[in-house]
């Protein structure tokens, strides 16, 4: 009796799963298709909730999981998901520096192929640079795996009133970044001249390059280390001097120490800001110097002025079940109509021009000129899969030398044999 | 009959005991074996780069500055931490022993760092610790002294992540030896003190060696998962200032997880292990002894 029973429970049981995998890999044409998105926490994910909202609206038979994370386990999860070639996501936000590693593993939908299946073409109005970002090899003959999403590059935030005080020049060479330091030291005791994140790893090193890249500096040439160069030397050099005017305990400073003294009035002049830390700086209910920071591009110096591009992508990994309604909700999310909306909403900077001009939005956001500026003049990161390890060595060398475990020379010397032994 | 009995009882046991036996080989032996296996590979999870190099792993790991710094600062932070929970714990079990007013309150005061997730933990440590606006050097300054860079000083940074631990995991050290404290019949203490034994010659001839099995398993557990020290690394500090408070969990986890080097993090994390299992078998040979 119990074999009768038990025999035909442990068939169905072997015979269960590979029905349910065989129903889940079938594209469902037509009917209701539910979407998993893997995307940020924080304003990010305000900003895909909004987008989703709004799609599901026009379109009932669309619903959608999103899952907020924070950037590391957006990484990890995605990356174990589509190198098991699971399926779970269909659209991924993908951190530019992690991008070259993902295209090159081949787990990203082309979209140059999905564009012309539906008879379409990449909108001109996204700004060029930021869709080289989104293609492999890098560059405009390259395939097209992921779209522009968040419009990040990085700015440079100053106190105009302490600069209109003291009758300092406008901060835009380093080196009148310097003199203002100084002056801004000797006359505003309650106030740090400079603010930067100096954390090891990927903050100190995404505050440093603007500055390094202006001197002339090079981390990669040829795919080798270039960190023995007397321009690297200089930036350091600079670096190191100008950090004197930062605060006590900037070599633990990230984004929230840095965002909270511009707020509170209490640095005078930031060297690194990403714009979704400064849309509220004129929001007097959060902001004590509504009216008082300027947020420019950044100081040029023997380069022109050279800001960080730091965006975030949007793709749709090989791997979803819903290709064709990713695509199609991937093109809604950065249209010009939803960026607007969620820029306004939700401060996120846009990756399309047209956006960038809406009057409302320049003087909602009074930056957006310096913005657009720095993400059609601004350089990426060196495209290289290696780039996580070598932003991890170049950052802890820099932080030992700003903790003054190591001289500047030492520590470029130091970080350039790390960086040639992560190439090997 | 009997034989014929036995044996199929031993056999219906086997069978019983299989499918667990399963599980931990799945669970614990697997893995272990493929640890040991990725760790002879140069192994990169992201481009499916995999060439074998046999032991490279360990000794290019071996002579890297950064596991060797972390190795160090693991093993000063499983030394302190558990040296002083341990101690500890045992003066809070003592002190609790003993009858005194709001002994009921002040015990869920105790326990409760433990009850909270490390994260939160770290959160509201860090703000004790900030620099600026952090408790602690808002107490100096009150008292006229410099404030302190808890965290961002290479030469205390360390000790302020300890500290952390020492305050969150003291508990469990506590409700241990408390629970080996409560199991000694109290005629013991009673006997002793009409022999004429005082309160210190009783704790060092009856209750220190009469909890000293706790005593032990406290101090596995605890040195095993301080060597283990990663959340609050990552959430205090990231390893910084410099390579203060790297320790190798972090760098297991940073060679794995955000690098992919699983060949790399392998051979990290087998160091690790062959640490772990000589501390379990300093404490399997203690229970061994006491058990013959």
């Amino acid at each position: 009796m119990m074999k009768k029973i038990i025999v035909p429970l442990i068939a169905l049981l072997f015979a269960l799963p590979p029905l349910l995998f065989a129903g889940g890999s079938q594209e469902q044409e037509g009917g209701p298709v539910s979407l998993t998105i893997a995307g940020r926490d924080g304003a990010y994910g305000d900003a895909m909730q909004l987008a989703c909202d709004e799609y599901a609206a026009l379109h009932p038979d669309v619903s959608f999981e999103i899952l907020k994370l924070s950037g590391s386990s957006l990484f990890e999860k995605t990356v174990i998901d589509m190198k098991g070639n699971v399926g779970t996501y269909d659209v991924i936000l993908i951190d530019d520096p992690n991008a070259t590693q993902i295209y090159k593993a081949g787990w990203l939908a082309d979209l140059d192929a999905l564009y012309r299946e539906r008879g379409l073409a990449l909108d001109p109005d996204f700004i060029a640079p930021l869709t080289m970002l989104g293609r492999y090899p890098y560059g405009d003959a390259g395939t097209l795996y992921s779209l522009p999403l968040v419009g990040n590059v990085e700015l440079f935030a100053y106190r105009k009133d302490l600069i209109e005080k003291y009758k300092l020049q406008t901060p835009d060479t380093w080196d009148r970044v310097m003199t203002a330091a100084k002056t801004i030291a000797a006359n505003e005791p309650g106030v740090y001249p400079v603010l930067f994140r100096g954390a090891k790893g990927n903050p100190i090193v995404t505050g440093f390059l603007p500055l390094f890249w202006a001197f002339g500096g090079k981390v990669l040439v040829n795919d080798k280390p270039a960190l023995d160069s007397p321009q690297a030397l200089a930036a350091l050099k600079f670096y190191l001097e100008l950090a004197q005017y930062a605060p006590e305990g900037v070599a633990m400073y990230q984004s929230a120490q840095v965002k909270d003294a511009v707020y509170a009035g209490t640095g005078a002049m930031a060297i690194e800001v990403w714009p979704g830390w400064i849309s509220d700086l004129d929001n007097p209910e959060v902001s004590n110097v509504v009216g008082k920071v300027a947020v420019t591009k950044h100081p040029a110096q023997v380069e022109k002025s050279s800001p960080m591009i730091g965006v975030w992508l949007a793709g749709i990994p090989e791997s979803s079940k819903n290709k064709g309604a990713a695509f199609d909700f991937l093109q809604f999310l950065t249209s010009a109509e939803m960026q607007e909306k969620m820029a306004d909403v939700n401060g996120m900077p846009p990756t399309r021009t047209s956006v960038h001009k809406v009057p409302a939005l320049v003087e909602k956001y009074a930056w957006y000129p310096a913005q657009l500026d720095g993400l059609q003049n601004g350089v990426p990161r060196p495209r290289t899969t290696k780039w996580k390890e070598i932003e991890e060595a170049l950052g802890t060398y820099l932080q030992m030398a700003l903790i003054g475990d190591l001289s500047a020379q030492d520590a470029l010397t130091q970080a350039n044999a790390k960086i040639g032994e992560i190439l090997e | 009959m009997n034989s014929i009995n036995s044996k199929k009882n031993s056999s219906f046991y086997t069978l019983i005991f299989l499918p667990a036996l399963l599980v931990i080989l799945f669970l614990t032996i697997y893995p272990v074996v493929n640890t040991l296996f990725l760790s002879f590979f140069k192994y990169n999870y992201l481009s499916d780069d995999r060439r074998f190099i046999g032991l490279k792993n360990f000794i290019t790991i071996g002579k890297d500055q950064v596991f060797r710094t972390a190795f160090l600062n693991t093993i000063l932070f499983a030394l302190f931490a558990t040296v002083f929970e341990v101690a500890l714990g045992i003066f809070l079990a003592l002190m609790f022993y003993g009858q005194f007013p709001g002994k009921r309150p002040f015990m869920i005061m105790v326990i409760f760092p433990m009850m909270v997730s490390t994260m939160v933990v770290c959160a509201v440590w860090k703000v004790l610790y900030h620099y600026d606006i952090g408790l602690f050097n808002y107490i100096l300054k009150s008292i006229g002294l410099a404030p302190v860079g808890w965290l961002t000083d290479k030469t205390r940074a360390l000790s302020s992540i300890i500290l952390v631990d020492i305050w969150q995991w003291t508990p469990f050290a506590f409700l241990v030896l408390q629970a080996g404290l409560n199991s000694i019949p109290r005629e013991i203490f009673e006997a002793s003190s009409i022999d004429g034994a005082g309160y210190f010659r009783n704790l060092r001839s009856v209750t220190l060696p009469i909890l000293s099995s706790q005593i032990l398993l406290v101090i596995m557990l605890r040195t095993i998962d301080t060597f283990r020290i990663f959340g609050k690394v990552y959430a205090l500090t990231q390893g910084g200032p410099g390579n203060a408070t790297e320790t190798v969990s972090y760098y297991i986890y940073r060679e794995g997880f955000s690098y992919f080097n699983l060949g790399r993090a392998s051979a990290a994390a087998l160091y690790v292990l062959a640490v772990i299992a000589l501390i379990a078998s300093f404490y399997i040979r203690g229970i061994m002894k006491e058990e013959n």
